[in-house]
């Protein structure tokens, strides 16, 4: 055909330009996915609906990570039930938590501050609010004292675990991160202003039991929270500060999970 | 066999016939109607994601199943059954054929889709179109994954019956005198995407049934907890479903190459690059596959193969937009609806696959992955391309199926508002993505950069292309009624030759 010369050279300006990202993109890659031998290994646990991490030392938190300036770290990625997907979108980091599998990633991050990490393959309910923050902690002196502040400033976490007498006994069931499943019992607890309440997991999963109405109440955890509450673990609510009233709470790794504390 | 809507004839008898024209107008009522349905689910996720919070849905679990929902019934209850009934409907006048090979089996394929759809919306599972284990075994409700997993098994046997009937009569049935080279391009997508579908379509549903057995408990083909490998599953899931995408593309690719050189007044560029598009295309399409999971663990070398699988596809698809620009060029063109559209949808289709060669070079995967890009991007071909070209070729077909004309003018704003909503959507998601907005969430931080206001604005763009079918469907049941006579011969005024109206062969 006479005017098929110029569709030759059409597709083989398109052939070449995909040639180029190709190569290009393989290279990269290479380059990219390559880990190097000095990183430090941490263990991140995707479960429904919240990021677990171990650090080499055997140190562990939940919620949140804590990691150095300038190192390589290596992110060893499991999951305790279906597939998550481990996220720092603002570091491109970026790799499936499958369970049965150990996927890694790697990453040495290069600016302090407070970054968000996301699970973005969707796995039920929680997906929306399947987050935790990392805070990537300064090298130099100087950078450490603003670090500092920037940590002060994260609400303290620090889990209250059960200490002195027990209170007023508040009891998670087992089976209760099964949406519709019966969760706190009881579902309404009546305390007198000071009392402290206990509360005791016997689920086999972790909970928490935290005030608000849920992920979108703008005043959640601002009264209380125990934070995560491991299986079979028990932790206190003060309720010294509390003035006399109804607070609804919920579980923010179940939002589903909802009761309500009255402060006489 | 034309005219269907003119000769008034008792519903039963169209229900109940197997007349190729009759059961590609079941067809395309149910598709359209499915795309009314899937388009209010997605106008109402789009409206949850209007604010941070939830207003509109009672927890995330309802948008879960809104979106899984959606996107079942867009692929396989619109875009599936619309090209379906339009081969049902010119295939076997393209052919010249007295109707389908196997009339009876054609309107067993169809009657499956409304037991398949009723089973997916009765269910209304929460699964995500693509049910990945371990979480549709281990964690999704019943019997909604249930109903799930049997509609899109009663819906992938539809379309198996239908690609057999549609080989047979285009293989088999095909006039003497016409050469398969000859035959018109519609007719060599249908065939591709026939041949495609009986390759690719049972690989899923041998994992169907791996899924069901999975989720009884008795087998753990996809459940780790029995020793069995979750990523298994995307392997058959996507070795149907990317070539799948290209069973979705393809019969609009065939529409565009009846439109364009109509509307153009020229010939086409030319045939045979277009059927060498089509062929290569439905070979490459199988090689590409797990470029949908370069996340999950893969190694090295597999991504590499994959990726290059993935470019190789954009060649041929290149060949048909040149083929389609090289056609319109110097041609006095006529931008009649169908014109509008197939325009639009050439334009969203060069964007789309931009977006798609960025989604397959390797380090920039890790930005685009299970992010809003992704779903602008992949939006943008069945919205944008697949779906406006349908929408171009309703009109087209609407002085065929009917005899009257549509209203142009509303046609017009049709296109307008659904090319700007579309655009508003999608390129706006594409843009999130690279924010870093995971897709599937209910709920979002309106306090980071950027979010709430692009979010607001593909939900804006959503209500706008969504107002913009209101008007279609408006204009088509009207116009249907106490439209204006078309002429049938070129009810376009274009000069060019339409469908032939002389044959007509009895219904039996």
């Amino acid at each position: 055909m006479g005017h098929a010369t110029i569709e030759w050279v059409y597709v083989g300006v398109v052939i070449a330009l995909l040639t180029w990202v190709g190569a290009e993109s393989w290279n990269v890659e290479r380059l990219v996915e390559h880990v190097p031998a000095e990183a430090e290994t941490i263990k991140v646990i995707g479960q429904q609906w919240f990021w677990t991490f171990e650090h080499e030392d055997g140190k562990k938190e939940t919620g949140q990570l804590h990691v150095k300036q300038g190192v390589p770290y290596k992110f060893e990625l499991v999951s305790k039930d279906v597939i998550h997907d481990f996220n720092v979108p603002d570091y491109t980091i970026l790799m499936d938590a499958v369970p049965g599998r150990v996927n890694v990633v790697w990453n040495l991050f290069d600016q302090p501050g407070e970054f968000r990490i996301q699970c973005r393959e969707y796995c039920g309910f929680g997906h929306s609010t399947m987050k935790a923050k990392l805070f990537v902690e300064p090298q130099t002196a100087e950078a450490a004292a603003e670090g500092q502040n920037a940590t002060a400033q994260a609400p303290a976490q620090a889990p209250v675990q059960s200490a002195g007498p027990p209170g007023m006994p508040l009891t998670i069931l087992e089976g209760a991160s099964v949406q519709g499943s019966p969760d706190f019992d009881p579902d309404t607890i009546t305390v007198k202003k000071g009392d402290k309440i206990t509360v005791t997991n016997k689920d086999t999963l972790p909970h928490t039991v935290t005030s608000g109405t849920g992920p979108t109440d703008p005043n959640n955890a601002k009264q209380f929270d125990t934070s995560i509450i491991e299986a079979g673990a028990t932790a206190d609510i003060q309720t010294t500060n509390l003035n006399p009233g109804q607070y609804p709470f919920y579980c923010t790794v179940h939002p589903y999970m909802t009761g309500k504390l009255i402060v006489q | 066999m034309v005219l269907e809507v003119k000769q008034p004839r008792p519903m039963w008898e169209i229900l109940f016939s197997t007349h190729h024209t009759d059961i590609g107008l079941l067809y395309m009522i149910t598709s359209i109607t499915a795309l009314m349905m899937g388009g209010a689910l997605a106008l109402a996720l789009r409206a949850e994601l209007f604010l941070p919070g939830l207003q509109i849905m009672p927890d995330p679990t309802s948008f879960n199943r809104f979106f899984t929902v959606h996107g079942t019934t867009m692929l396989f209850l619109w875009a599936i059954p619309f090209a379906a009934g339009v081969g049902n409907y010119l295939i076997p006048l393209m052919v010249r054929y007295k109707d389908m090979a196997w009339p009876k089996l054609n309107a067993v394929a169809f009657w499956m889709i409304p037991v398949g759809a009723a089973l997916v919306w009765l269910g209304f599972s929460d699964t995500g179109w693509t049910a990945y284990p371990p979480y549709s075994i281990i964690r999704a409700p019943g019997p909604a994954a249930e109903m799930w997993i049997f509609g899109l098994k009663i819906l992938g046997i539809s379309s198996i019956l239908g690609s057999i009937n549609f080989i047979v009569t285009i293989l088999k049935c095909r006039h003497p005198d016409l050469s398969i080279m000859k035959m018109s391009l519609f007719a060599w997508s249908i065939l591709s995407i026939s041949f495609m579908t009986i390759v690719a379509v049972p690989t899923f549903a041998a994992s169907l049934i791996m899924l069901y057995t999975d989720r009884l408990g008795i087998s753990g083909f996809f459940n780790p907890a029995m020793g069995g490998d979750p990523i298994a599953y995307q392997h058959l899931f996507w070795f149907t479903f990317h070539p799948e995408v290209y069973i979705f593309l393809l019969p609009a690719v065939g529409m565009l190459y009846e439109i364009i050189p109509k509307f153009s007044r020229k010939p086409l560029f030319s045939y045979q690059s277009g059927v060498a598009a089509f062929v290569l295309l439905a070979l490459i399409g199988f090689a590409s596959w797990a470029h949908h999971m370069f996340a999950t663990g893969m190694s090295f070398t597999e991504k590499t193969v994959f990726m290059v699988g993935t470019l190789a596809a954009v060649p041929a698809s290149s060949m048909h937009v040149f083929n389609w620009i090289a056609t319109m060029w110097g041609g006095r063109i006529k931008f009649g609806a169908p014109m509008l559209f197939g325009v639009g949808g050439i334009m969203l289709f060069f964007a789309s696959g931009a977006g798609g060669v960025v989604n397959t070079a390797l380090p920039l995967d890790f930005i685009t992955h299970d992010s809003y890009w992704v779903v602008g991007h992949f939006h943008l071909i069945l919205m944008g391309t697949v779906s406006l070209t349908f929408t171009g070729f309703i009109y087209y077909l609407f002085p065929l199926i009917t005899g009257r004309m549509y209203n142009e003018r509303a046609a017009q704003v049709h296109f307008v508002l659904a090319f700007v909503g579309v655009i508003f959507v999608f390129m706006t998601q594409h843009l999130l993505g690279l924010h870093g907005m995971p897709r599937r969430i209910a709920d979002y931080d309106g306090t980071i950069p950027g979010w709430l206001i692009m979010n607001q604005i593909a939900t804006i763009g959503a209500w706008v292309a969504g107002l913009s079918y209101v008007i279609m469907l408006v204009n088509l049941i009207k116009s249907a009624g106490s439209g204006k006579e078309a002429d049938v011969k070129d009810p376009f005024q274009i000069g060019e030759e339409y469908y032939d109206y002389t044959r007509r062969e009895p219904h039996h």
